[in-house]
């Protein structure tokens, strides 16, 4: 096992290099040097360009530039807003269980429907609810959500009044960052002082649902349909057949001796949705004007912030690359075949 | 006499039967089983044809503002009228001119975003494939590598160091895409080169570019020609996100992601204005992907019965 996690870990380090190359690279390829991009549209005497190139160590060449980099990340030095002129770690530290608490709400209403939804229509293969759920997946996997956004904001906001347009908390309420999860965070001030955060709680829910909704929307299909294949793949296994032959309840053919099985595969998609989510994050984000990672960089990008786009890309990135580890790690715990083949 | 000429006309037919049909009669007849694909296709051609012919099928210029005309309900509500078949826009655009012409955008952008990642896509497979130990590990630790960020992410971050543009969209979406190219080529190049034809090939003489592209390539393509059709609909999604966010093809140039960027401040007085070019968006790539399903299941009969 320990091989196995060696194994894996030695593919993540180059990976990670590529990833320290790719972001620095990322803001040399802009046109214009560094200083010039920093003071932006005002011009700059040649004096003062030449001293601040040398300040910022940017008349070195450019491996001992990405050595500089490299030496500020292993500092855990990842640089400052141009805007904010707060470290782009503080302020990465500062969003990220907005998208965490995001993220986590979309998995869960992807997981559940999409285990609950594939599990049923492969039991009922052929039948019109299994029509229905593979026709429902194949749409939500080509749905623009942004616009699937914008249509359950128009429904549900806007004509029903049933969820707020945006944000994560009414302005009503002023409730201190504890953990950064505002369903946490407005369940303890509520408990703490229950007649001032009277409801409060609630309205982080209903700010919740809609956007969790529209980021798990693709995993859903995704999850639908996986599991409705892995699902058929082990009904028609021996030992199924041996369980019911058996004579053991369909029930526990199909969760015990079924499911389990079935879930592996199901288990490393739900893992590598994190890329698509952290994607989405972007797009769910400016639509619901939902404070988290997405939102920053997009906004980043828009100010030309080069610092925050450059190494909060490095973060999401390393994000993703640790979580996809994380779970080849667990498909090789669950999964012999895979720890031991070469 | 008529007994035997009717005896050579039967086993004539009988010939037909046995023969092999041929291969496009053949694809056909596994596509076409799939009806979904069918109706894919057809919604597809409908909108190429559209897309060709925008300046003759739509009714309006899409940059002319008919200023008396602003955000017009389509012509089924009170206040239509049927000039504006689908309703204008806040500024008296004509919103089915837009989808039309926007159309074209669409898939031109998906199209050579496609042929941009598939080209370089199988030439690297291929050499990932011919050279593993050398530089098919260093190609395949690239991909890797870009593979590791997120797809719109990415697209994102290219289309911020190039700046928006149609040129630039297609170049961020092809190059988030290509990895997807070359490790499909690389796999199925794989298989294929433990094969006796290819082993007969290199016996024979074949130099290493004929082996490449006219031994091994010609048999990967069936798994190659899906996955193609599959990243044009997620193509056509990325465009789309990308012009929602501002990054991509900018106003007043019809983009269908463009449309819907300043459609949010109209999502209480005018649905139309929100919901026509998401409509269209998820109405075409849902078609590409039925096609998809019926190219596999036509090109590819192990993974129809796998599936």
């Amino acid at each position: 096992m320990l091989s196995f996690i060696f194994r894996r870990l030695g593919l993540l380090v180059p990976t990670f290099f590529g990833i320290t190359l790719l972001t620095f690279g990322l803001i040399r390829m802009i046109p214009g040097d560094p200083v010039e991009v920093m003071v932006g549209e005002r011009s700059l005497d040649p004096q003062m360009h030449a001293e601040a190139m040398h300040r910022l160590g940017l008349d070195k060449p450019l491996y001992a530039q990405y050595l500089d980099y490299i030496g500020n990340l292993a500092h855990g030095n990842l640089g400052e807003s141009l805007v904010t002129k707060t470290s782009v770690w503080t302020e990465f530290k500062t969003l990220f269980p907005a998208t965490l608490e995001l993220a986590l709400a979309a998995m869960l209403f992807a997981a559940v429907f999409g285990l609950l939804a594939g599990v049923v229509a492969a039991i009922k293969r052929g039948s019109i609810f299994d029509h229905g759920v593979m026709g429902i997946s194949l749409t939500g996997f080509s749905m623009p959500i942004f616009w699937w956004g914008l249509i359950l904001i128009m429904f549900f906001s806007v004509k029903l009044g049933w969820t707020p347009v945006s944000g994560r908390l009414d302005l009503a309420f002023d409730i201190a960052p504890r953990t950064g999860f505002m369903l946490v965070d407005t369940w303890l001030a509520e408990a703490a002082d229950p007649s001032a955060n009277a409801g409060a709680f609630k309205d982080a829910v209903m700010h919740l649902i809609l956007p969790a909704i529209v980021l798990g929307t693709i995993p859903l299909a995704v999850i639908a349909r996986m599991t409705r294949s892995s699902m058929l793949e082990v009904l028609r296994e021996d030992y199924v057949r041996t369980a019911r032959a058996k004579g053991l309840s369909p029930a526990r053919v199909i969760f015990i001796h079924t499911l389990r099985n079935a879930l592996i595969p199901v288990l490393t998609v739900i893992g590598l949705q994190v890329g698509t989510l952290m994607g989405g994050a972007v797009l769910t984000e400016t639509i619901f004007s939902w404070p988290g990672i997405g939102k920053w960089l997009i906004d980043a990008i828009g100010r030309r912030d080069y610092p925050v786009v450059q190494n909060g890309i490095l973060i999401v990135a390393t994000l993703v690359i640790v979580t996809n580890f994380i779970v080849d790690i667990l498909y090789g715990v669950a999964n012999p075949r895979i720890r031991h083949a070469k | 006499m008529t007994n035997a000429k009717t005896t050579t006309a039967a086993s004539a037919v009988e010939d037909q039967a046995l023969t092999y049909p041929s291969p496009f009669k053949e694809f056909w007849q596994g596509f076409a089983h799939n009806k979904g694909a069918v109706a894919g296709l057809l919604f597809m051609t409908i909108v190429t044809l559209c897309a060709i012919l925008a300046p003759l099928v739509a009714p309006h210029n899409p940059i002319e503002q008919f200023r008396e005309h602003l955000l017009q309900p389509p012509v089924w509500l009170d206040g239509g009228s049927a000039s504006f078949l689908l309703g204008t826009d806040e500024l008296g655009r004509d919103i089915l001119s837009r989808l039309i012409y926007g159309a074209r955008l669409s898939l031109f952008i998906g199209l050579c975003s496609v042929v941009m990642a598939l080209l370089p896509g199988v030439i690297l497979g291929l050499l990932a494939a011919f050279f593993p130990k050398s530089l098919g590990s260093v190609i395949m630790r690239l991909m890797d590598i870009m593979m590791a960020l997120p797809s719109l992410l990415l697209a994102v971050a290219i289309m911020a160091i190039l700046g928006p543009g149609l040129l630039n969209a297609m170049i961020a979406i092809a190059t988030v895409s290509l990895p997807a190219y070359v490790r499909l080529t690389r796999a199925s190049a794989m298989t294929e080169l433990n094969r006796d034809y290819v082993t007969a090939s290199r016996v024979a003489g074949a130099g290493l570019w004929r082996q490449m592209f006219i031994t091994v390539l010609p048999n990967c393509m069936a798994p190659l020609i899906v996955h193609a059709t599959m990243s044009f609909s997620s193509a056509i999604l990325e465009i789309a996100a990308l012009g929602f966010l501002g990054l991509g093809v900018q106003p007043p140039t019809p983009e269908w992601g463009t449309m819907l960027a300043s459609a949010r401040d109209y999502i209480e007085r005018a649905w139309w204005v929100v919901s026509l070019p998401g409509l269209t968006i998820l109405l075409s790539v849902l078609a590409i992907n039925l096609m998809g399903d019926g190219l596999r299941d036509a090109l590819d009969p192990k993974l129809k019965r796998a599936a």
